[in-house]
């Protein structure tokens, strides 16, 4: 894939949840968490997140996403 | 307030895990005890609609339309299924409601029904996660609990609502089931099990969800001046409405105000011309102990933040002005998808009558709140007493 499609998203945790009984699709992942993130503009993404404790909402988040991907975030810095 | 159409006739089986029991058996007992009670003879109705949600993918039966209207002995009607996920059969009611009142029909049959126990728990959750857009949220992994979980979160972040507070939904919706002989659940909990059961979708317990439930509902409604010549228990709609609202949890400008809750209940109000403080009793959609909470705020029964302690401070519940749920709610009547929204009105119905197990004293106006999805087809009906 060219690094050329790759952006990085970077906004605030707006809420989240851990998922413990997935849908079939999802089996295989359970439990992980998802989170609700508020990105700078005040566009909100659905993503997931790269630990198995939720983090604080409010904390901030930064992911590389490809187009059509589901981001997976990473703790940037906790409030 | 001048209800033209009524709610003439109600019919319900039990709420619960009815095995044996198919789609069309349950359907077919619960209306005709709705036309036998409304007493209007089977030939005047034109129109049967049958709300369902899931009914093709849990049991492979679609075409329930026209099934129910032949197994009832109706013929050369219009007889078809309306699909709006949990909202499915109160959504057929406003298209019956709006049928009645523009004088294209002067009596319609609207059952729900659902058959959801007996599958495996991720054969459940998949089914239910039709009702996720499947081309964003669903890929990802949201289900409703993680729907609500979200929600739950952030209501917790911003009005200090704690865990003991929507725990007390549940204890007290199943101290109202323990009274309701349709309900699932006919057993008190107690705040430390709800809090201490297992987790499903943090902060979301598995007490704090409804159950997966079989079961049907059905209503005659009618013109009221048919109503009036076959004599019929009637109960008036004194405002019906069906909108859509955010179809993703990105779409949310909070995700704690359910913007077709707010809309659907301001408009009720508008057309009825009462407001929430003159509600006595109210089936709201309470799919998750939390959801009653943000539910009874986007009625207007209580300002935003205030849900969880009205409802830690008043656990029965009867010292409030509107009694919420009192049927158990779907956290403890429980929730044949496809067919709450019938059960809600049923419920109201018999308050509106007198006759309810668990009977609000005095009630003369009720109302039910019904969602399907992410609160993405919403209605509330707003019913008044007539005797």
């Amino acid at each position: 894939m060219s690094a050329s499609l790759q952006e990085t998203l970077k906004g605030t945790v707006h809420s989240h949840t851990i998922i413990r009984v997935p849908d079939k699709a999802h089996a295989a992942m359970a439990p992980f968490v998802l989170l609700l993130v508020e990105l700078a503009g005040g566009k909100r993404v659905l993503g997931h997140f790269a630990g198995s404790d939720a983090p604080v909402i409010g904390a901030r988040v930064t992911a590389t996403v490809s187009q059509q991907e589901t981001p997976i975030f990473a703790i940037e810095e906790t409030p | 307030m001048s209800s033209k159409v009524h709610v003439a006739g109600v019919g319900s089986t039990k709420f619960g895990v009815l095995p044996g029991r198919n789609l069309q058996s349950l359907a077919v007992e619960a209306a005709r005890a709705a036309l036998a009670d409304s007493k209007i003879p089977p030939d005047k109705i034109r129109c049967v609609f049958v709300g369902n949600f899931v009914g093709g993918i849990m049991t492979g039966q679609e075409l329930l339309g026209p099934i129910v209207a032949a197994d009832l002995g109706l013929k050369n009607v219009a007889a078809i299924k309306i699909e709006a996920a949990c909202a499915s059969s109160s959504a057929a009611v406003n298209i019956a409601h709006r049928l009645i009142s523009a004088g294209a029909e002067e009596a319609v049959l609207v059952v729900g029904v659902e058959r959801l126990t007996g599958a495996p728990r991720d054969a459940l959750t998949t089914a239910m996660t039709a009702a996720i857009d499947q081309g964003t949220e669903g890929g990802a992994g949201l289900t409703f609990p993680g729907f609500w979980g979200m929600v739950m979160a952030r209501h917790m972040h911003l009005y200090g609502t704690t865990r003991e507070q929507v725990a007390a939904v549940t204890v007290k919706n199943r101290r109202f089931g323990a009274g309701n002989p349709l309900a699932q659940f006919q057993k008190p909990v107690e705040l430390e099990a709800v809090m201490n059961s297992p987790a499903v979708c943090d902060p979301i317990r598995r007490f704090d969800c409804c159950p997966a439930t079989d079961g049907a509902a059905a209503l005659v409604l009618t013109g009221e001046a048919l109503a009036r010549q076959f004599g019929s228990p009637s109960v008036g709609i004194a405002a019906s409405v069906l909108v859509n609202g955010p179809v993703r949890i990105t779409d949310y400008a909070d995700i704690t105000t359910h913007d077709g809750t707010v809309q659907a209940a301001q408009r009720a109000y508008a057309i009825s011309g009462v407001s929430p403080e003159d509600i006595d009793v109210a089936e709201l959609h309470d799919c998750f102990s939390v959801a009653e909470i943000v539910d009874s705020e986007d009625l207007g029964f209580f300002a935003k933040g205030e849900g969880g302690p009205a409802v830690a401070q008043a656990p029965s519940a009867r010292n409030t002005k509107v009694t919420i749920n009192p049927s158990g709610g779907l956290l403890s009547k429980g929730h044949p998808t496809g067919a709450t929204g019938c059960g809600q009105i049923y419920e109201v119905v018999m308050q509106m009558r007198g006759r309810h197990p668990n009977q609000v004293a005095n009630a003369r106006l009720g109302l039910t709140h019904n969602g399907g999805g992410t609160a993405a087809a919403v209605t509330v009906h707003i019913l008044e007493a007539l005797s």
